[in-house]
């Protein structure tokens, strides 16, 4: 049995934020999990899909995109099941148009929505804070602090969307959701099945003929009945102290916060931590700031508590100094070093001579350190695919790019992307482009699952506007960039299970592409040559398949398949001219530099190599051979 | 208070992740608390990684206390016990957080980044590296974990179990041996060959 999954009350596991909201969900007693694969919060999901032989009554599934998702999440929280989703913060921009209507309609059972948001934006193309939302949705944010309160705050926000009949968010920023650490547990409910009951509710669920007026009504009124009773419900408290300077936190800022105030010395200073950050209560704040003679908020990006908390001052008459963003970065994220660093010029505190002395050594010592950009795994099909792009086109056209582990082509050796904003950014604005008459030919990018989720509307109407544009769709049937979630066209499941992939060439058809090409991105030369005839085309719409499973989900299916064929690759050091094509240019990490005394050899690290036999295929000298090895065993079965 | 924070870095794939785990594991054994966040946006992709371990826990007679316990994912500036650097070049990236008694493992094997790879920066040399990590701390140690394992298990596979022998040996942890070989008995599926690389490393450290 998984340590998820014990139904042991107080025994303590070790778990990861991500699953700590797994667990509450368990507890809570959900019956019904959404979700679109997201980093940071993407492991929510596989913790469902992993649980699922345990708890078969929770209905869990990859949907194809947030909106999607949340929408489903509703649909099974109006039939009096309780139900959960889960996104990174730009899936809200998906999903907004439901959440702006689920407080109108309001809840069956508890309905709670999870956001990973990701403040320094370590694995998203934007910071955006998913709190500000909660203004005009008027959803209640819960933030927790500890990897405790993420579950803990998860079964509490079911019993508060049933109460105030309204969906709940839990904001989880990055750096809780990839926390590691001690989780207390509560007991599971037994459940053996779900049983749906929908009860009609016209008023609330059709808002037509003005019935959005009268609901939108309500959601104001319950939200201040909620505003209320904030205090009661036992998300925010106060660590006394009585020093006349106070601080105001949440999330895991508290944290950072509470040790910065250690390692200052200013252990007396009152916080009020804040764990319910919309709505927030007049009463409570004011009681706090009160007696104070300054107030600090120490929060991530724009300050959403700060502009809350003035608003409510304004209106009190309460004339407190509050200090937010006008210290602390309203971009990029906090940690403790940060909010130290700050509070000691603010309150002149010298730094530590320990301190001092490190940070003037790494002033002195770490600034030429080459940093490690990241690049496409060993025997990665798309290394294969973008090395055919740049020689086909040479750099020479706009390339567009997306969201998927294909955005490192940004990066060297390949540097072929001129954009990536968001999903499908690339054909859309792609398109943008051919009709401002660009002169370059326009190359767009996308991933399958990432085609799935928005690319379709996408590729109908450049259809439907004539545009001219290749499209290279990198097919390698999984989310791989998340984890390795299933895709549309994800064939078999690793433990060999036959799934119903969507047919892309059928659908591309449907909709009017009538230019298709498959290329299989390990046979360099022929995909060469194909991408060079789509573009010499010119007009119209023109999609490239390239279609070869993710390298890492191939390689576990191989190692369970026990095949009785080896392949290597070998680089001949007499052949080997050190034109760099294979170090540099394909950029393969498994292709490694020997050095001696003074010259070097290239060799291929045998090791971490997954014998994809593209540097064979490119080497200009032949330089690189491959060997075949038959073992007996089992035949090699391919997917 | 007991108070112990150890920080794992080195690249995606090397394992930096599931040693922090066998670390954490056999605190919560140890009926200590445990917190630390990961940063593993390049797993598997030649990216750093790192993860933090820090261990809390109450001594006799004392009891929780808001401030002692706040204890965040991140282990602040100058302040680590113990390093285990996977990599040479990642010993000096994270050196911000040694101190002058920090204890630093060093596996001695360096791995190109792409950047020098493709010539935009010099790679830095590797005893260049060295003498300035012994700038920050005096206690810092360097093997060739790699060899070690290749030589004695004829895999890479060892590497961090046995990186984990040399960091209970040398670094005064608050965790007992027989939580970490339990751990590494839950942990993997090759408990013999795992136990036999812990105790390996152990034995090297007393030999250093």
């Amino acid at each position: 049995m998984k340590p998820l999954s014990l139904n042991e009350p107080e025994k303590i596991i070790l778990a990861m934020g991500n699953e700590a909201i797994v667990r509450g969900g368990l507890e809570a007693g959900i019956g019904y999990f959404s979700t679109y694969p997201g980093t940071p919060a993407s492991e929510i999901g596989q913790g469902f899909i992993d649980l699922g032989d345990e708890f078969s009554y929770i209905h869990t599934e990859f949907s194809i995109n947030e909106l999607v998702a949340t929408h489903g999440a509703m649909g099974a929280s109006w039939a009096n099941v309780r139900s959960m989703t889960a996104m990174k913060q730009v899936g809200m921009n998906v999903a907004a148009e439901a959440f702006h209507f689920s407080g109108y309609t309001g809840v069956g059972a508890g309905f709670v929505i999870v956001i990973g948001s990701d403040p320094g934006a370590t694995s998203s193309t934007t910071e955006q804070d998913d709190r500000w939302y909660s203004l005009h949705t008027h959803l209640p944010v819960l933030e927790p602090a500890t990897i405790q309160e993420a579950k803990d705050f998860t079964v509490k926000a079911f019993g508060l969307s049933e109460k105030y009949n309204i969906p709940v968010i839990l904001n989880t920023p990055s750096k809780l959701c990839h926390n590691i650490g001690s989780l207390r547990l509560e007991k599971i409910p037994e459940i053996v099945s779900v049983d749906g009951n929908f009860k009609r509710n016209p008023v609330r669920y059709i808002n037509l003929f003005g019935g959005a007026v009268k609901n939108h009504k309500n959601l104001l009124e319950s939200i201040k009945v909620l505003q209320r009773d904030v205090q009661s419900l036992g998300f925010n408290r106060v660590i006394p102290g009585t020093d006349k300077i106070g601080f105001i936190s949440s999330s895991i800022n508290y944290l950072y916060l509470m040790e910065a105030l250690s390692m200052l010395g200013l252990r007396e200073s009152p916080v009020l931590k804040i764990g319910i950050s919309y709505p927030i209560n007049e009463e409570e704040i004011l009681s706090f700031i009160k007696d104070l003679e300054k107030v600090y908020i120490v929060e991530d990006l724009e300050g959403f508590l700060e502009f809350q908390i003035k608003h409510l001052l304004y209106n009190s008459n309460l004339r407190v100094p509050i200090v937010g963003k006008s210290i602390f970065p309203e971009y990029g994220e906090l940690d403790v070093d940060l909010i130290s660093s700050i509070l000691r010029d603010e309150f002149k505190i010298p730094p530590s001579e320990r301190l001092k002395r490190i940070l003037q050594l790494t002033g002195k010592l770490t600034k030429d350190i080459p940093p490690r950009q990241g690049a496409f795994c060993t025997g990665c099909p798309h290394r294969a695919t973008l090395y055919s792009i740049v020689k086909a086109t040479g750099r020479k056209a706009i390339f567009g790019g997306d969201i998927g582990c294909y955005t490192l082509a940004c990066l060297p050796p390949f540097k072929s992307f001129d954009w990536v904003t968001c999903m499908n950014c690339g054909a859309g604005i792609g398109q943008g482009m051919f009709h401002a008459n660009v002169t370059e030919d326009i190359l767009a990018y996308v991933g399958d699952s990432t085609f799935f989720h928005s690319g379709i509307p996408n590729l109908i109407n450049a259809i439907e506007q004539d545009v001219s544009l290749v499209l290279v769709i990198l097919d390698n049937k999984w989310v791989s960039m998340t984890g390795h979630q299933p895709s549309p066209t994800t064939k078999t499941t690793l433990n060999g299970e036959k799934l119903k992939p969507v047919d892309l060439k059928g659908l591309l058809k449907s909709i009017g592409v009538s230019y298709v090409r498959t290329i299989k991105p390990f046979n360099i030369k022929s995909s060469i040559v194909t991408i060079k005839d789509a573009l010499r085309e010119r007009n119209g719409v023109r999609v490239i398949i390239s279609e070869q499973e993710c390298a890492l989900q191939n390689e576990k299916r191989i190692i369970e398949r026990h095949d009785g064929l080896e392949v290597y690759y070998q680089i001949d050091p007499e052949r080997c001219q050190k034109c760099d094509e294979c170090y540099v240019e394909l950029g393969c990490p498994s292709i490694r530099k020997m050095t001696y005394d003074n010259t070097f050899d290239y060799y291929i690290e045998e090791t971490t190599c997954l014998r994809c036999g593209s540097c064979h295929d490119i080497c200009p000298n032949s330089a690189i051979g491959r060997v075949e090895i038959k073992r007996m065993g089992p035949r090699l079965e391919t997917s | 208070m007991i108070r112990y924070d150890i920080l794992i870095c080195g690249i995606g794939g090397q394992g930096v992740i599931s040693l922090g785990t066998s670390l954490k594991l056999a605190a919560i054994e140890d009926g200590l608390t445990v917190v630390g966040a990961e940063k593993r946006g390049g797993a598997q992709r030649e990216g750093v990684v790192v993860s933090n371990v820090r261990y809390l826990g109450l001594e006799e007679g004392e009891c929780f206390d808001d401030r002692n316990m706040a204890v965040s994912g991140l282990i602040p500036n100058a302040s680590v016990d113990m390093m285990i650097a996977m990599e040479p070049l990642e010993a000096l990236r994270h050196a911000a957080y040694l101190h002058e008694d920090s204890i630093v493992i060093i596996n001695n094997f360096p791995l190109i980044p792409v950047a020098v790879r493709i010539g935009e920066y010099e790679d830095l040399d590797r005893d260049e590296i060295f003498s300035r990590v012994r700038e920050f701390s005096k206690n810092v140690h360097i093997y060739n974990i790699n060899e070690i394992a290749i030589g004695n298990f004829k895999s890479l596979r060892q590497v961090n179990t046995i990186s984990l022998g040399l960091a209970f040996s040398l670094g005064n942890m608050p965790i007992s041996e027989k939580s970490l070989i339990k751990t590494l008995k839950d942990q993997f599926s090759e408990f013999e060959i795992n136990k036999l690389a812990f105790e390996l490393g152990v034995r090297i450290a007393g030999k250093y």
